[in-house]
């Protein structure tokens, strides 16, 4: 709606960036139709939807709609021509971002004051599009500008730092989901270390054991065929499948041992857990150190090896690092997928994150699946920004 | 110096290259040569032994290096690939400071060095040190490469084709470089191409090799004049063959005595056709050729001397003949290095005058 009255505004509405203004239609149109917040008297009920303009103060919606209007001029060719419009998208969609979560908390505070000490805030799906569609157009205008990552870094560091405050300020604490924060304060901070402490101990052998397997590929032609096949069938078996298709021998491992029961190795819990987290990282770990390796070119290693350099010379000095971005490109996917899968581990008594989810799903708690949710989320994205930075930094000196 | 005996290669049971001894003396510039499949690149990686020999010895000066572990001699051969095979991660100067490295040289030494071979090849040290080498044009990273194959001053420096993905005016710089080079270094240069003209610019001795054999193995001149069989004859190319023999004479072996003249304003170009004189200038420099041109009917009777027309002592007589032919003129002006007429090389002079073997060969 509000985008189409800046489309008619201008009668020749040239459209310079497609993907931004079907972003800020797709914002107007979801703040219009569906439910900002959803007021409910218990945890366990749904509850009323209310709508944007109804929970929202006016000043905030009236900022919220120029924000709109001036992010659709600037998908429009005038007034903002190519960079300057980028730059106006970079300012103003961090701010709509913030602002709806800014209106969302303090909508929440309000609302609880009159309202029974059990009620509860919770976010709309209209919240979720107004909070993923700005998201979306900075992400795009990175994209059109090209800008460094140094820069790209910076520019996040800051938005997650405002974000941050809001949660630590306690502004959003009248929110459903950080109330089931506050009440499992505990148990979060023991599952997220869990969470992370499977992935990291699922990666540190998957790394132990790919890196020399996708050498071998390389190096042996023969074994590629075999070693590519059993890989890739772990990786077509469904993950709770795994999970449980390997509680019942180790029980038996565990039993017939009493060595490796003092080791805590048991049926359920961590070690089936990092035992299929490890096999489903090792295809992508062995394939991208194999591609790596693969990829350095023949006459460099003719000449590295015409100048009198060693085999191990030539695997340290000149394999190892070319192929490395794609070594470390195959570590990101490995993360992100383990960050994922972790919280499947925690149907078999794994712990992690997962098992706020599970909990949730149980109770018909859906902000307790949330607190699950999001924090994975999160964590994913984290993991995937940092490991992109590293993969940057990997490549060679000026072919960054 | 470095020598083969009887180096042999077998894949499979079949003899790849066969029983090639040849001997390449210090400072010289050996190219072998050969179609495709003739075993020429397979002989020079047997020789730092990228290619482990089936059968043979390999001297380097007196020194039996067969048997020495391949690491140690080939930091002690230079080589230099067709694709330069630089290491994309290294600047130029790590690039280059590898076989020093290698040897364990301290930093100040190979540092100098460094700036030493960008000289030699005129790269400035200042702006190409720290650059990678996909910022080099394809000129200047085939440069670099060789310069990092004579970095640690090898004994003997080994190319394979090491100008055959560049394009042509780039080669034909890149060549006379390595010859200016050559002559700087004196180094003993062994270079695989299948490029006969780069073969007879470059080099001082030239094998043909056919089927893993070594048909014939000498100089430039000789190749053209006495080849060994029917093959050497046809892979020399039989079309252009007088004008191959004349890429290897020199303007100086058909120098004549320039006919300057010494009234100038009296000169009759009608007495005969073919009569010419030059005019010169209180320095002795050339003014202008009087007659000389092609047809007798030509406008201009008076041929201002202009800087393309002129030949030098150490110009090639097919350059010399090719300007003759281009700028329509029956004579060139051989000119010293500030310009002074020294003497004449004249198109009768190509076609009647044949330079005694001796004269011919000495250049070489």
């Amino acid at each position: 709606m509000l985008s189409t009255q800046a489309s008619n505004g201008r009668t020749r509405p040239l459209v310079a960036n497609r993907v931004l203004l079907t972003l800020v239609i797709a914002a107007a149109i979801a703040a219009a139709l569906l439910s900002f917040v959803a007021m409910a008297p218990n945890r366990l009920v749904s509850g009323e939807s209310i709508n944007l303009i109804v929970a929202l103060r006016p000043w905030q919606w009236i900022i919220l709609i120029l924000l709109a209007l001036l992010l659709a001029s600037c998908a429009l060719t005038r007034p903002f021509s190519s960079p300057s419009s980028h730059y106006l998208t970079l300012i103003a969609a961090p701010l709509w971002l913030i602002l709806v979560l800014y209106g969302l908390g303090d909508y929440a505070n309000r609302a609880l004051q009159e309202a029974s000490p059990s009620a509860r805030v919770s976010q709309g799906a209209a919240f979720w599009i107004l909070v993923f569609c700005p998201t979306l157009m900075i992400l795009d205008a990175f994209q059109r500008l090209q800008t460094n990552l140094g820069l790209r870094g910076l520019y996040t560091l800051i938005l997650v730092a405002v974000v941050a405050a809001l949660f630590v300020t306690g502004h959003l604490d009248g929110l459903a989901i950080m109330h089931e924060y506050a009440n499992n304060r505990d148990q979060f901070a023991d599952e997220f270390i869990a969470h992370l402490r499977l992935v990291a101990s699922a990666l540190g052998p998957a790394l132990v054991i790919g890196l020399p397997l996708g050498l071998l590929a390389h190096r042996r032609a023969g074994t590629r065929g075999a070693l590519f096949g059993v890989l890739n069938f772990f990786q077509t078996i469904p993950s709770i499948a795994l999970f449980a298709l390997l509680v019942a021998p180790l029980a038996a491992l565990s039993e017939a041992l009493p060595l490796l029961r003092e080791l805590g190795i048991k049926g359920i819990g961590a070690t089936p857990a990092i035992i299929a987290l490890v096999m489903y990282a090792l295809l992508p770990i062995v394939r991208n150190t194999y591609a790596g390796f693969d990829g350095v070119a023949a006459t460099t290693l003719e000449a590295a090896r015409g100048m009198g350099m060693t085999s191990a010379q030539i695997l340290w000095r000149v394999e190892i690092p070319l192929a490395l971005p794609v070594i470390l490109a195959g570590l990101r996917i490995v993360t992100v997928q383990a960050i994922g899968l972790t919280v499947v581990a925690a149907l078999i008594g794994a712990g992690g994150l997962g098992a706020f989810i599970f909990q949730g799903l149980g109770q018909y708690a859906i902000d307790l699946v949330l607190l699950g949710a999001i924090p994975t989320i999160a964590l994913a994205v984290v993991a995937d920004f940092l490991l992109q930075i590293l993969v940057a930094l990997s490549r060679p000196p000026g072919a960054r | 110096m470095i020598e083969l005996q009887g180096l042999t290669k077998t894949y499979a049971g079949k003899d790849v290259v066969k029983d090639v001894s040849l001997r390449i003396e210090s400072g010289e510039f050996g190219v072998l040569i050969g179609p495709s499949g003739c075993g020429k690149s397979t002989t020079l990686r047997m020789i730092n032994r990228l290619i482990p020999l089936t059968q043979g010895r390999i001297f380097l000066g007196e020194e039996d290096v067969t048997e020495l572990p391949a690491e140690q001699l080939r930091r002690r051969i230079g080589y230099a690939i067709q694709s330069t095979g630089l290491f994309p991660h290294w600047t130029v100067a790590e690039n280059i400071a590898v076989v020093p490295g290698l040897l364990k040289w301290d930093k100040s030494r190979t540092s100098q060095r460094v700036d030493e071979l960008l000289n030699l090849f005129h790269l400035d040290a200042g702006e190409f040190r720290d650059k990678y080498p996909h910022q080099l044009s394809g000129g200047q990273a085939q440069r670099v490469g060789v310069a990092r194959a004579l970095a640690a001053d090898p004994e003997v420096l080994l190319m394979d084709e090491p100008f055959g993905a560049v394009d042509p005016l780039t080669r034909d710089v890149l060549q006379n470089e390595m010859l200016r080079v050559h002559q700087q270094t004196g180094k003993t240069i062994v270079f695989v191409t299948h490029d006969m003209d780069e073969a007879l610019k470059l080099a001082s001795r030239i094998a043909i090799l056919n089927a893993g054999r070594l048909v014939q193995y000498d100089r430039p001149i000789e190749l053209l004049t006495q080849p060994a069989d029917d093959f050497v004859r046809s892979f020399i190319g039989k079309a252009d063959l007088g004008l191959k023999l004349l890429s290897r004479r020199w303007v100086h072996q058909y120098q004549q005595p320039a006919r300057v003249l010494e009234h100038p304003a009296s000169f009759d170009n009608d007495a005969a056709s073919a009569a010419y004189g030059w005019e010169v200038d209180a320095q002795g420099r050339a003014l202008c050729l009087h007659g000389g041109r092609l047809h007798a009917d030509e406008n201009e009777q008076r041929t201002q001397v202009t800087h393309e027309w002129t030949a030098t002592p150490d110009m090639t007589m097919k350059e010399a003949l090719s300007r003759m032919v281009w700028f329509r003129v029956m004579v060139l002006p051989v000119l010293d290095d500030k310009e002074r007429l020294v003497g004449e090389v004249a198109m009768q002079g190509v076609m009647g005058h044949e330079p005694s073997k001796q004269q011919a060969l000495g250049q070489e």
